[in-house]
């Protein structure tokens, strides 16, 4: 457990990266009872794992590695586990209406969702990390491949998009 | 439509998020810091009921076998069980270890990887205790009654019960299987029972292999041409 001293610094780390917890929960949860269970979860572990954080690192890299690990798991074990007692009204994350769902019309967000949806757990982490402005070196830092594989799979992630899309006009 | 438009509207979003998104910081430390210490509890409490079952029959039927180490039609039964109680604890005790030293901010191919194979280990565990036990009914029944009452199976009920005993464990073994493999996918309305005959048909364990394939097809996709080097 990290001491209280660093308490502080990982609050204003978690406040300066929250975007990732909001869009990891977001690409891995469709209900939003779930998405709140794992936005904390993610946060628990985060906070075991801070005093081994090393600060020559990317803060980001090293939270998108853990958010993106324990949303995978959370999201397999969904299905089966039984629900754990959330302490009742907490919201780590506040959200304004306008950016918690897509806005009316906004076919294009939808579309990007439905399509992450459709996506293995590790190509959503991928496509995730490369809509999020992510460098291939990172993405493949985050993930353990290479970034030559990370190109393929973008390729081909592109490509059946195109394909779904041609589809469905 | 291509991706990379797409990916500008996903930029205009995530602008939006930038003035729209706040987190409460005094739920993040009360949240967090309850749930470490409950989860902690919980599952410190979890692990040492599951470590203190698991070893509780190793113990008592290593002290069986010593008492009746001059009689092998009982302590040879006992050796069976205690065979199985000993590899069941061994595979707690490892997936324990390997669960503990998992460090979440490694790669997330490495750590999914490590948990696909525990939960294959798992899997395997649990379909071999299902497949064994209607056949170690018989050996367990003969012990149980031996040292929990003091009776002689043998004697008491005759070789000919025994043998019963164990034609009927195979029987029930070879049906289950069957109805398993036929019906899991019918007993929807039962989790709890969809599950053990997913175990015992083997389907969850054919599902575990499943995702650790796909995760070593993930890693080791060769490269395409033509796929671009940097943004």
């Amino acid at each position: 457990m990290p001491a209280g001293g660093s308490q502080e610094r990982f609050v204003a780390l978690l406040e300066e990266h929250r975007k990732i917890l909001f869009k990891v929960a977001g690409a891995y949860c469709p209900n939003p009872e779930d998405r709140r269970d794992l936005v904390q979860e993610m946060t628990a572990q985060l906070w075991r794992a801070f005093p081994r954080y090393d600060e020559r690192f990317r803060f980001s890299t090293w939270m998108y590695r853990i958010a993106l690990n324990v949303a995978i798991s959370f999201s397999r074990r969904q299905s089966v586990r039984a629900r754990h007692a959330a302490p009742a009204g907490v919201e780590l994350l506040e959200a304004s209406a306008d950016v918690s769902a897509a806005a009316p019309g906004d076919e294009d967000l939808r579309l990007l969702d439905r399509f992450l949806g459709g996506l293995e757990a590790l190509d959503r982490a991928l496509l995730l990390l490369y809509l999020d402005g992510n460098r291939y070196d990172a993405i493949a830092g985050v993930l353990g491949i290479s970034e030559t594989n990370v190109g393929t799979k973008l390729n081909r992630i592109k490509e059946r998009l195109r394909r779904e899309l041609a589809g469905n006009a | 439509m291509e991706l990379d438009d797409l990916k500008r509207r996903w930029e205009e979003q995530d602008r939006k998020l930038d003035r729209s998104l706040r987190l409460n910081a005094r739920a993040v430390e009360e949240a967090v810091r309850g749930r470490s210490r409950a989860e902690a509890r919980r599952a410190g409490l979890g692990l040492f009921l599951e470590l203190v079952l698991g070893f509780l029959p190793v113990l008592w039927l290593g002290s069986f076998i010593a008492d009746h180490i001059r009689e092998p039609r009982f302590w040879i039964p006992a050796m069976a069980l205690d065979i199985f109680a000993i590899a069941t604890f061994g595979g707690l005790v490892r997936r324990q270890v390997v669960l503990r030293a998992i460090d979440w901010s490694a790669p997330v191919l490495e750590i999914q990887k490590r948990l696909a194979a525990v939960r294959m280990g798992g899997a395997r565990a649990t379909k071999w205790t299902l497949l064994l036990a209607p056949l170690l009914w018989t050996p367990l029944s003969i012990v149980a009654f031996r040292g929990l009452f003091g009776v002689d199976s043998y004697a008491a009920f005759g070789a000919a019960y025994v043998a019963a005993n164990a034609a009927f464990g195979l029987l029930f073994l070879a049906v289950a299987v069957r109805v398993s493999r036929r019906y899991a996918d019918r007993a929807e309305r039962s989790p709890a029972l969809q599950r053990f005959m997913r175990d015992l048909g083997g389907r969850n364990l054919a599902r575990a292999e499943d995702s650790l394939a796909s995760l070593d097809r993930f890693e080791l996709e060769p490269a395409a041409p033509g796929s671009e080097k940097a943004l």
